[in-house]
């Protein structure tokens, strides 16, 4: 795990800083296993910074989310820098939107951790449904070691993994200013087994399996909103004029949304499964994006996030694109 | 009334009576989840729950409502849709869920009475089950509530071991009763004490608390402070907060249409979203996600308090269990009590 202390105190010299607004990390939640987001302003906040395999969440959203409201008549804008502390996969869409640009690489300071893996919190859940107490968390090669009031429990790693780590091919972030920790070995290649067995579905199995899922949609776009690559100015689900999607909540209009919210994110999807996580209705919006994944990276051999230097998927041409599906 | 009982094993022959005579809504497993669904048949109904996701207002006040449909051109013409003396119950509602019913009345009641709603809320019977397992994130008992409470219910079912006891609370519950009044026993005073336990049993599971005693006086002296700005800076903005929320009732209205015809509809609406202050002018008074994240609480605890003199918040926890970035009504409204002014 990676050292808190160094951790604190690298972000205590850049919140000290006067180019830096605030730095995004991690503290305590309100209850249970829950950390939340946190947005270290000062130097007095650095010690309520935490790091463990809790921090699920992927926290570049917050700059995209970053609000810039009319300015007043004798206001300048705030031109300081905005800190995020990455895991591998986070780290995944700053190169993504950078390369759309979405982003300017000199606008963000990032720190790099080393992950091996979060917990998910919908499992961990099931184990203990009632634990109100935060716990204190630490790892081993193999378990998961988690503390609450003294009490000491191991829970092998594979049983309460998020399945997006169990296949991390990039457990080390690819941009950083500053790294905390060691590399991680990384052995793994894309995983892609439970999309093949899907996709041996019947056509109609398939239909079934997914009306099941998007009836359950509330559409309250947390999916939308939690997601790095969805920074639309205006979502078109938002617009009156034309009206791409109805407000009805119905299979039909659901379905319309979950579906090109995916089509959307092909070639961009950098695989967090923040959507899925954060879905109430436990949609499996990631089998959604990894079969996108899954097509783009086998006929265009493209890896969403990886290569800054790359151009976006769809705005680039190779002559030996495949063109086995233009009509 | 007096309390009754109802052998475990008489509950099916209870439930397919009222299904002749009513549209009966229960819970309902749906992989790992709880929804109040349509029965069709009774084995489809769980009781081992902790609530449902979306809170059963939905049955009422539907997240998507057709008002009326209409044909356009030359045969124009409107189509209301008559479901006035449709006969509901929602069986297995939780107390907490049932009070959120008791507040909306005083929104659709108020100077306009609501047909959709008030119709449907007229011809629904409320039977309640008692919470035997409150989950982490429950407060019912800060907000005036409790896992047995039966104020807001017209009749309340817990379960004591091999028996229902059954509290009927007004004549819209005596009336669902009558038809299988046989199936029904006395209670005993063993019976009267496991239930009083039972309740005790789940008010003692509890763990978190609100403290709202003069909440609406001091949001009124805090409106500026840079709490709400604390708040809201993890906020994504989403609405699972609002659409799982019992009591929020905010609606948009559209019409849908093809060329030759279309209905008008509504849906349920979300603060959360910037376009719901929208002006058409395009000037948004809610430009921030500061200023949305503030309204969810004030109108919860002061602007509802201030117009029908009640908290509209019943302390189900579910927009504490589900937000994605851990927002906690309990810790904003606890510490909202603490700032200096």
């Amino acid at each position: 795990m990676v050292n808190q202390k160094k951790l604190r105190e690298e972000v205590n010299t850049l919140i000290s800083r006067n180019d830096v607004k605030y730095i995004i990390g991690w503290e305590k939640g309100s209850y249970g296993f829950k950390m939340k987001p946190f947005f270290i302003t000062s130097s007095e906040d650095v010690d309520r910074l935490v790091f463990n395999p809790l921090c699920i969440h992927n926290l570049t959203v917050y700059p995209m989310l970053e609000e810039k409201l009319p300015l007043r008549k004798d206001a300048t804008e705030d031109k300081s820098k905005i800190g995020v502390i990455v895991k591998g996969c986070d780290s995944r869409a700053i190169v993504q939107i950078i390369q759309e640009k979405g982003l300017n690489r000199e606008d963000i300071v990032i720190i790099g951790i080393p992950c091996s893996g979060v917990i998910d919190p919908k499992k961990i859940e099931r184990l203990f449904p009632l634990k109100s107490e935060t716990p204190d968390i630490d790892e081993d090669e193999k378990n998961f070691i988690i503390i609450i009031k003294d009490k000491i429990q191991k829970i092998p790693k594979q049983d309460i993994l998020m399945d997006k780590c169990k296949t991390c091919e990039f457990p080390n972030p690819l941009i950083y200013d500053t790294f905390i920790g060691k590399e991680i070995e990384t052995v793994k290649n894309a995983d892609y087994k439970e999309i093949e067995s899907f996709e041996k579905k019947k056509l109609s199995d398939k239909w079934e399996y997914w009306e099941n899922q998007f009836d359950k949609c509330i559409r309250c776009y947390a999916c939308r909103n939690v997601c790095p690559l969805c920074y639309c100015k205006e979502c078109m689900v938002d617009q009156l004029n034309p009206q791409w999607v109805r407000r009805s909540v119905n299979i039909s209009e659901n379905a319309a949304w979950n579906i090109m919210r995916a089509f959307h994110l092909a070639g961009r999807c950098i695989g967090c499964g923040e959507c899925e996580r954060v879905c109430p209705a436990d949609i499996p919006l990631t089998k959604l994006n990894k079969k996108l994944e899954k097509d783009v990276y086998e006929m265009f051999d493209y890896k969403p996030g990886t290569n800054i230097e790359e151009k976006p998927l769809l705005s680039m041409f190779k002559p030996d694109d495949p063109e086995e599906f233009v009509l | 009334m007096d309390d009754l009982t109802l052998p475990k094993n008489k509950l099916d022959m209870f439930l397919n009576k009222i299904k002749s005579d009513y549209t009966v809504y229960a819970p309902v497993k749906v992989d790992d989840l709880v929804y109040f669904k349509k029965i069709e048949k009774l084995k489809d109904i769980t009781l081992d729950f902790y609530n449902s996701k979306v809170p059963p207002k939905s049955i009422i006040f539907k997240q998507t409502e057709t008002m009326f449909k209409f044909k356009q051109g030359l045969d124009a013409e409107i189509q209301t849709l008559d479901d006035k003396n449709k006969k509901n119950v929602i069986f297995g509602i939780r107390p907490c869920d049932a009070k959120s019913m008791s507040i909306l009345d005083n929104v659709f009641e108020d100077d306009f009475t609501d047909p959709y709603y008030v119709n449907k809320r007229k011809n629904t019977v409320l039977v309640g089950v008692s919470c035997k397992q409150p989950t982490i994130n429950c407060f019912c008992t800060s907000m005036d509530g409790g896992p047995a409470d039966s104020k807001h219910l017209d009749v309340l079912i817990s379960d004591i071991g091999n028996r229902y006891y059954v509290e009927i609370k007004n004549n819209k519950g005596k009336s669902l009763i009558d038809g299988t009044r046989n199936l029904f026993e006395k209670v005993t005073n063993n019976d009267k004490k496991k239930r009083l336990q039972l309740e005790k049993k789940s008010k003692d599971e509890i763990s978190r608390n609100m403290k709202t005693e003069g909440i609406s006086e001091k949001l009124d002296e805090i409106f500026d402070d840079d709490i709400w700005k604390s708040i809201s800076l993890r906020c994504l903005g989403c609405g699972i907060c609002t659409y799982e929320c019992p009591t929020c009732h905010c609606f948009d209205i559209q019409d849908e249409t093809t060329l030759s015809d279309g209905a008008r509809i509504r849906v349920w609406d979300t603060c959360m979203n910037p376009e719901y202050t929208v002006h058409a002018s395009g000037h948004n008074p809610r430009p921030a996600r500061m200023n949305r994240t503030r309204n969810r609480v004030y109108h919860k605890f002061n602007y509802f308090p201030k117009n029908y003199n009640l908290i509209a918040c019943v302390g189900c926890g579910r927009c504490i269990n589900d937000c994605p970035v851990n927002i906690d009504i309990i810790e904003i409204i606890n510490k909202a009590r603490e700032v200096k002014t």
